[in-house]
Parts: C-alpha cells; sequence; structure tokens
C-alpha cells in the first residue's frame, strides 16, 4: 500500500498477522516454561537438543524446497517427482560409498552420466558446450571417474559430489523428456505428467534399488558422537548437528549468488518474472529451464545425502521420497513459492512445527502427545496458509487480475 | 413459391431439420438400444458366472468396481475441470464406515478378544445387526438378509463419504489448479495418516484393519454390475442436465460462468459431494472384494490408478473412462507374467521388442503428422501385423512359442519394409531419435534371441513392480502425444452408431446452400437452376 503524501496519512499496519507471530511465541515459551518448572527432564538441554534437530530438518526441507521453488517460478509447475529425486539421490549416495569399487562398464556408464551432467555445469561458464574447455573437461572427468569408480571405496564426501551430480543429470532427462513436450499443455496434463514420473522413480527405485529399508552408515568423521553439557543436562549430538545447518547454508547462499549474480541467474529471474519477453530479449528459455532442474535436483541429492546421514537409514523407495516431498511443497508454498528465501524461510517453520511440537507436547500422564500427528501438521498449515494468504510469508499478493 | 412463411416453426423445411437435432434425436429408439445392450449384458454376465473361472469374475468384478470410482473421479476431473487427488480418501471413508457395519459377529469377538486391538466394546458394537436387534426387528439380522444389511452399510458409507467430500469441497471455491490438487492430496493423505492415530483407531482397528468382511458381495458380478449401472445412470443425468453444463462451462471458463450467473460454489460443492458419495460406494465394493478392510489398500496408488485410467481412456467422457478402466484392470490383473523372474537374456528380448514398437509407433505418429504423404494403408497393416505376432511370440505369453529365431528372421523385414519407401527421403528421414530406438531394439533382440547363457546373462532378473512401470510409462506417454486419451470427450451414443450426423448439413440441404439453385440468393439463374433441382427430385 502507498502511502499519500499528505503530511499527517499513516501508512495503514496490518496488526492482525503480527498478533497472531507474537501470540504464537508466546504460547511456544509460556509453555517451555511451564515444562522446564514442571519436570526435571525439561531442562535447557532438552530444549537445545530440540531446537537443533528442528534446525536439522528444517534444512534438509529447505534443500528440497528450493528445488520446488525454482522450477515453480519459471513454469508454474509442481514438480511432484522432485520428491523422488530426492530418493534417487539418498540412494545414489548409498550406492557410491557401499558397492564401489564398480566392475568397469558398470563405472564407465556411471562416469558418462556425471560427466555429462558436469559439462553442462562447465557450459554456464564458458557458453556452449563444444568449447574446447567444456569437452576437455568432460572428457577428463569421465575417465577420471571410470578409474576412480572402478578401483576405489569412495568416502562419503565424494560419494556426495558424484551423486548430486548425476541427480542433476537425472533432473535434466526428467524435464526433456516428459515435461518439455507439454510446454504448451493445459496445466492439467502437466500436473498428471508429474504424477507419473513420481510414481515410475518409486517404482523404478523399488526395481532397481531395493524394496526394504536399508541402513545408510557411511564412514565420515560427521558421524562421530559429541556432547557437552549445558546447564544441567548434557546435550548428546554429533558433528551433524553443525554439518547440515552449514552445508545448507553454503549451498543456499550459492545458489542465491547464482541466481543474482551471474549471467544465467539473471536470465533465471528474467524467465520467471516473464517466459514470453525474456525469449524475446534473447535468453534461451529451455536452456534456462534445464539449469533450472540441474540445480533443484543437485540440492535435492545433497538432501537425500545428509538425510540418510542423519536418519542413519532409508526407507524403501516406495515410500521415502513422498512425505518429505509434500513437506518440501507445503513448507515453499508457506514460505512464498517462487522466491528463494521463502522456501528457507518456510521449510526451518516446518521443521519447527513437527519436531519441537512433539518435544513441547510430549506425552505426559494427562495427554496423550502429538507425535502421531506431526506429518499432519505441515498439511494442515498448507491448508489455513493457501486459503488465508495465498502468496505466503514472502510472496507478493497473488490475487487473480480479471 | 419456393418463399416460405416468416415464421420458423411454420416453416416446413426448419420443422423437418430440427427433428434431427442433438436434443430431440429418436428417443424411444436409443433407449430401446440401451435396453436391448443392458440384456445383453445381463446375458454375458450369466455367461461369465457360469464359466466358472475365478479370475475372470474377480477381475470383471473389479473392473466394475474400479469403474464406479473412475467415473466419479471422472465427475470432478472431467467435467469440472478441477483435478482431485484425494480419491482413496473418500473410498477409505466409505470402505471402514462399510466394514465397520457389516463384519460378521465372529469377526467381531475376534477383534476383542485379540489383544492388539484398539476398539473397545462400544465402537465394535457398531453393527447394523444390533441396530436392528434394538429395534425389535430380529427377523432383519439373520444371513438371509445379510444384503439388505450389507446395502444399508454401503450407502451409509457413501453418505459420510459424502461428508467428507464437502469438506474437501470448501477449499475448492478459494484454490484453483496446482493448489487444490495439492490440497486434495493432503486430504487424502490426511485422512489416511489420522485413520491409525489414537482418535480414530478405536473406530478404524489401527493398522490392523479389519478382517473377515463379507466378500460374497464384492465378487458378484451382479451386485458390482448394478452398482455401475446405477452410478453410469446418476452421473450420465447429471451431465446431460442443467447442472452438468454448469460444470463443463466452470471448466472452461470459471470468470465467463460467473458472469453468466452460475453459482460457482453451489455446482463445485455439488460435484465434489456426489463424486465423494460414489466413491464411498466403490470403497464399500471394494472392501469386500478384498475380504477385508486395510489402509494399505487405500494408498494414493489407487488414485493413480485412477488418473491412468482416466486419462488413457478420455477425460470427461464416460465411455473413455471405462475404456481405460478395462486397460488398467486387465494390467492388473493379467499382467502377473511380467513380473515373474526371467533370466537376463529373456528381459533383453522383452526390452529389444518394446523399443522396436516403441521406434516403429513413433515413425508412424510423425508420418501421420507430417504434411505430404501419408504411409500407404498396406504399410499400416503390415505394420501392425508384424506387432501383432512379436507380441505373441514375445516372452509374455510363454505358451506361444513359434520357434523364435525363425520368427525374428521373417518379422524384421516385415517391420522394415514399410518404411523403406521412405528411405533417403528428406521430408520423412528417419530422425536420429528413431534410429537409436530401432537400433538399439535390434541389438538387444538379435543378442537376446542369441540366448547367450554364460556369466552376466545367465543371471535371473526379477521384474518386481513392473505392472505398475508399465502404466506410468503409458501414462506419460500418452500426456505427451495424445493428452485427450483414446475417445477424447466424446461419448458413445446410438446416432454415432448409425452415422447420424445431426450437426452437419444433409445433401439436400448441401444443395439448398448452394447460391447456384437458391432462388432468393441468385435472382438470375436461380430459378431456372431450382427447376432444373425440382425436375431432378420429382423423379
Amino acid at each position: 500500500m502507498a502511502s499519500t503524501s499528505l503530511s499527517n496519512a499513516r501508512k495503514k499496519i496490518n496488526w492482525l498477522p503480527w498478533l497472531l507471530v507474537a501470540s504464537i511465541i508466546l504460547i511456544v515459551v509460556g509453555r517451555i516454561i511451564y515444562l522446564g518448572t514442571v519436570s526435571e527432564r525439561f531442562n535447557a538441554a532438552f530444549f537445545t537438543r530440540a531446537f537443533i534437530e528442528s534446525l536439522k530438518l528444517g534444512s534438509l526441507y529447505a534443500l528440497i524446497a528450493l528445488g520446488y521453488t525454482l522450477v515453480y517460478g519459471i513454469i508454474r509447475l509442481i514438480n511432484f517427482a522432485h520428491g523422488e529425486v530426492f530418493m534417487v539421490g539418498a540412494f545414489m549416495t548409498y550406492f557410491f560409498f557401499t558397492f564401489t569399487p564398480y566392475p568397469w562398464f558398470i563405472a564407465a556408464l556411471y562416469a558418462a552420466a556425471i560427466a555429462y551432467g558436469s559439462m553442462r555445469i562447465l557450459e554456464f561458464f564458458r557458453g556452449k558446450m563444444t568449447d574446447p574447455v567444456v569437452l576437455a573437461g568432460g572428457g577428463l572427468i569421465f575417465i577420471g571417474l571410470t578409474v576412480l569408480i572402478s578401483s576405489l571405496t569412495f568416502p562419503f564426501w565424494l560419494a556426495l559430489v558424484c551423486s548430486m551430480l548425476f541427480t542433476a543429470v537425472l533432473g535434466v532427462i526428467i524435464d526433456r523428456v516428459a515435461y518439455f513436450p507439454l510446454r504448451t499443455a493445459p496445466r492439467n496434463s502437466l500436473l498428471i505428467t508429474a504424477i507419473a514420473v513420481s510414481f515410475l522413480l518409486q517404482n523404478l527405485g523399488l526395481l532397481v534399488f531395493t524394496n526394504r529399508q536399508t541402513p545408510f552408515r557411511p564412514d565420515t568423521p560427521l558421524t562421530t558422537p559429541v556432547r557437552f553439557t549445558l546447564g544441567e543436562g548434557e546435550v548428546f549430538s554429533n558433528w551433524l548437528l553443525l554439518a547440515i545447518p552449514v552445508i545448507t547454508a553454503i549451498l543456499v547462499v550459492v545458489l542465491t549468488l547464482f541466481v543474482n549474480r551471474t549471467r544465467l541467474g539473471k536470465a533465471m529471474r528474467a524467465s520467471a518474472q516473464d517466459a514470453e519477453t525474456a525469449q524475446m530479449m534473447g535468453v534461451s528459455v529451455n536452456r534456462v529451464i534445464s539449469t533450472t532442474f540441474l540445480l533443484g535436483s543437485m540440492l535435492a541429492a545433497a538432501g537425500g545425502a545428509m538425510w540418510g546421514l542423519n536418519f542413519g537409514s532409508l526407507n524403501q523407495p516406495a515410500i521415502l521420497g513422498i512425505l518429505p516431498g509434500i513437506k518440501a511443497f507445503a513448507a515453499a508454498v508457506i514460505g512464498g513459492i517462487g522466491s528463494l528465501p521463502g522456501a528457507v524461510i518456510g521449510a526451518i517453520i516446518i521443521g519447527f512445527l513437527e519436531n519441537f511440537t512433539t518435544a513441547i507436547f510430549p506425552k505426559t500422564a494427562n495427554f496423550q502427545g502429538v507425535t502421531e500427528f506431526k506429518d499432519t501438521f505441515a498439511f494442515i498449515l498448507l491448508i489455513i496458509v493457501l486459503l488465508v494468504r495465498p502468496s505466503g510469508i514472502v510472496g507478493e499478493d497473488l490475487s487473480e487480475k480479471v | 413459391m419456393a418463399v416460405t412463411s416468416s415464421r420458423l416453426d411454420q416453416n416446413p423445411q426448419v420443422v423437418e431439420r430440427t427433428k434431427t437435432l442433438a436434443f430431440q434425436q429418436n428417443r424411444g429408439r436409443n433407449t430401446l438400444l440401451t435396453l436391448g445392450t443392458g440384456l445383453l449384458v445381463i446375458v454375458f454376465l450369466w455367461f461369465v458366472i457360469g464359466l466358472d473361472s475365478t479370475k475372470l469374475t474377480q477381475a470383471l468384478a473389479l473392473f466394475a468396481i474400479w469403474g464406479v470410482a473412475t467415473v466419479s473421479l471422472n465427475l470432478i476431473n472431467g467435467t469440472l475441470g478441477i483435478l482431485s487427488l484425494g480419491h482413496h480418501g473418500f473410498m477409505l471413508i466409505g470402505g471402514y464406515t462399510t466394514a465397520l457395519l457389516i463384519l460378521p459377529s465372529q469377526a467381531r469377538d475376534r477383534i476383542l478378544t485379540s489383544g492388539r486391538s484398539a476398539m473397545n466394546e462400544t465402537t465394535v458394537g457398531l453393527s447394523i445387526e444390533n441396530f436392528f436387534n434394538a429395534l425389535g426387528l430380529s427377523a432383519l439380522t439373520t444371513d438371509e438378509t445379510l444384503w439388505l444389511r450389507f446395502l444399508i452399510a454401503i450407502l451409509i458409507g457413501g453418505l459420510l463419504a459424502a461428508v467428507a467430500g464437502f469438506v474437501v469441497g470448501v477449499p475448492s471455491l478459494r484454490l484453483s489448479g496446482d493448489y487444490l490438487a495439492i490440497v486434495t492430496f493432503g486430504f487424502g493423505e490426511i485422512i489416511r495418516l489420522s485413520a491409525s492415530t489414537r482418535i480414530f483407531a478405536p473406530v478404524t482397528n489401527g493398522a490392523l484393519g479389519f478382517a473377515g468382511v463379507p466378500s460374497e458381495f464384492g465378487k458378484s458380478l451382479w451386485w458390482t454390475f448394478g452398482f455401475l449401472a446405477f452410478t453410469i445412470f446418476v452421473i450420465s443425468k447429471l451431465k446431460y442436465s442443467s447442472y452438468g453444463r454448469a460444470m463443463e462451462s466452470i471448466r472452461e471458463d470459471e470468470i465467463a460462468s460467473e458472469a453468466m450467473g452460475i453459482n460457482l460454489a453451489n455446482n463445485k460443492i455439488l460435484g465434489f459431494v456426489i463424486s465423494a458419495f460414489f466413491a464411498g460406494i466403490a470403497g464399500g465394493l471394494w472392501v469386500s472384494w478384498l475380504g477385508n478392510a486395510r489402509l494399505d489398500n487405500f494408498l494414493f496408488t489407487l488414485t493413480f490408478f485412477f488418473l491412468v485410467a482416466i486419462s488413457a481412456g478420455g477425460t470427461g467422457s464416460i465411455t473413455g473412462v471405462l475404456l481405460g478402466t478395462g486397460l488398467v484392470i486387465f494390467v492388473r490383473q493379467y499382467g502377473d507374467a511380467l513380473e515373474e523372474t526371467y533370466a537376463i537374456h529373456q528381459w533383453l528380448e522383452f526390452i529389444g521388442i518394446v523399443l522396436l514398437v516403441a521406434g516403429a509407433a513413433y515413425l508412424l505418429y510423425r508420418s501421420f503428422n507430417r504434411t505430404g504423404k501419408r504411409l500407404p494403408d498396406w504399410a499400416v497393416w503390415l505394420f501392425t501385423a508384424s506387432i501383432v505376432v512379436l507380441l505373441l511370440g514375445s516372452p509374455i505369453f510363454p505358451g506361444v512359442s513359434l520357434g523364435k529365431f525363425g520368427l525374428y528372421l521373417v518379422l524384421l523385414p516385415l517391420l522394415i519394409l514399410p518404411f523403406l519407401p521412405n528411405v533417403g527421403d528428406k521430408t520423412k528421414g528417419i530422425g536420429w531419435v528413431i534410429f537409436a530406438l530401432l537400433s538399439a531394439g535390434l541389438l538387444a533382440l538379435i543378442v537376446g534371441g542369441l540366448s547367450p547363457n554364460f556369466g552376466w546373462f545367465a543371471e535371473t532378473f526379477r521384474g518386481f513392480g513392473m505392472r505398475r512401470i508399465a502404466l506410468a510409462i503409458l501414462l506419460i506417454v500418452i500426456m505427451v502425444f495424445r493428452p485427450e486419451g483414446m475417445v477424447g470427450a466424446k461419448e458413445f451414443s446410438w446416432s454415432w452408431v448409425f452415422r447420424e450426423r445431426p450437426d452437419e448439413p444433409t445433401d439436400e440441404e448441401r444443395k439448398q446452400d448452394a447460391w447456384l439453385t437458391n432462388p432468393e440468393l441468385n435472382r438470375e439463374g436461380g430459378a431456372a437452376n431450382a427447376e432444373g433441382l425440382s425436375e431432378t427430385e420429382g423423379n
């Protein structure tokens, strides 16, 4: 609302959302204090632990939500398949640190896909695929990775990087095969195709990966336990508590810098604003969309690997990606779909909603606890936000202009 | 004088013409034909029951049950144009209600005595038998009247699902498109997730569900097809009424419909409520078909199958939806051969055949879409025949083997011959995608056909979930190439069978429209030409 130029005119402040936020904070703080006085268990250490866990969960959701929000910003498509890309990333990481070394022809296949992914990334900087630097880089990476994959057991960080590149290629292929032919189709067709791709990936995962819950325990210093005392209690955790939010923050910062400072990022923002005009100005929108899928899938793969680290095991492929995917989408919408900081904010909110509420409303003598319902909180908040403020926390007003 | 009066309803030509308009078709004849087909279907069902084949009966019964669900989903997705992904939630509500109300007493006692069940005496006692006993109608609690209690249970299930449909339909007034799809999906998931929580577990028995639901109704062809006929009747009546037209106009353009005075809220909620009611009925029948009620049977996979059925068959058309349902049921019930364990070289053969067929089909599709010469008819027939023979000899039907190597020697030329006239032609040349598909398929087929039995080729691989993969790929292919499905929005109608084209001009009218013969338009020579016309007409 623009303020008028009259000197005694006041800007109208919408006090209702601030009141809601303040009351929520009051309730939470009050409950924490109440719990602290009730029993020994709920001391500062406990709440610190709960806070850290929620932050971790929120960061994981943020990585997935960024993929949703990037894609929606440009082609207005809810990429249902993103949860499955997350699943593929998690499993690829698992395969890379468990089953390496592979026989040479399988290693060659993996290396080919990863080399292609890195060629596309190099292309961001050099301009075209046939550039000698891009080709040389791709060839080097292909040969090097074939040798690596077929000869040594991967450490976790290398598995993570390779899985990110591999999943990036998967994202680009999904876009090219399923979404590109439907650029001009009605929205319902696109949604149904996204659902079909998601279903296909789930069942391909069941077929190719495994149909059981798999343990995810790589040999990495991140999982060494850490304990420190805080007040009266001790906080048990491992270095993961620092790693996940820090890695997420790094990735988010890199992404934001990319989107705000590079030419390709500017092309992405332009296509998100008005694809037609961007095309008229010389931006190759299809190339931009492929890049978006590439970046989003890389982040999702990182999220998948860290999800496995955090929980110590992966559900079977048909189950792993569904709930996190849909909750991350809810996070993106709550924060304001189409905006990067909005996705992160929404994801942190969902993480806290899911984890912190089960901490401050635990099962006591008089109360059953909300653990059973924690999966539904994200949906309920999503529905409320969509009905009350569809543009989300950060987004602009999305009322339909007739 | 050829000049007629200015009143249209006294113009004999106009009166004659309106007799063949769409809304005044030969209704008597159409109704008789429909009743006749109904009788034929009844005879067919009788025949199938006489065949006494469990597999076929079960498949047909499931076709009818899922037909009810897809036809009701089509009301929202096709007629209203709202993508709704929460159908499994409505079926869950209807199915669990029916199961709870109709569960026989032995199963109830089992639940009470089992230590892990979450139900208590009150909720276990929620049965129609107890209700009738309380009313004093003990005569209706016998085994003979189980059908009556089942009918009541299913209707109550449908009503409860309709209430849920109302709740889910309310957000549709403020949301649209993608968000609404997510919200309906969310509702479906909320319903399923809450059904196992402590609040609802006394009623749903948590994750254990109910075992021992009487299955003679779900597997009976009369009950299922009866409900299918009822559903089709109600929904088609709705579709061709003013409500249905209002819904279709909402699908086409919401803002214009609102401007024309159509109450968006009423129509959308009506669509959701009716659709949910029939989904509840389908849920009750589904629970009876399965013989138990478990949360695992109401996953989102169910809605996905319905989506495949609707999209493959034809959104917006009841005929198309039933065709799609038939396809999905066929793959689900008869696709067991796909999920067996085969040796790698057999899988290679199968993949080779699939790639060849895909490449050739894509080539056909492209050639039909280009301006210029299409493939000649003999090429199309040859191609279709070779595909049929290939499929018969492939691993899918292991019983029919025709000396595989000789088969491939014969077939490969057949597959290639139709495209030979186009070799070298730049406008119809084979693109690199098709070339890759055909050559990869050929390679896989030859390698697999040689049946090497060493090393990696001798390992076996189980096709776990191949049916779903096939259906998912089918859906993607359909969305890319033909999003309107097999039949699009066209319905089966008797006038189509008799080739009545009420919206096209008849030959007489074509002649009359020609300015040459119409004296009113062609004053100079028109009368002379018209005389010539009436002369030939008189003879």
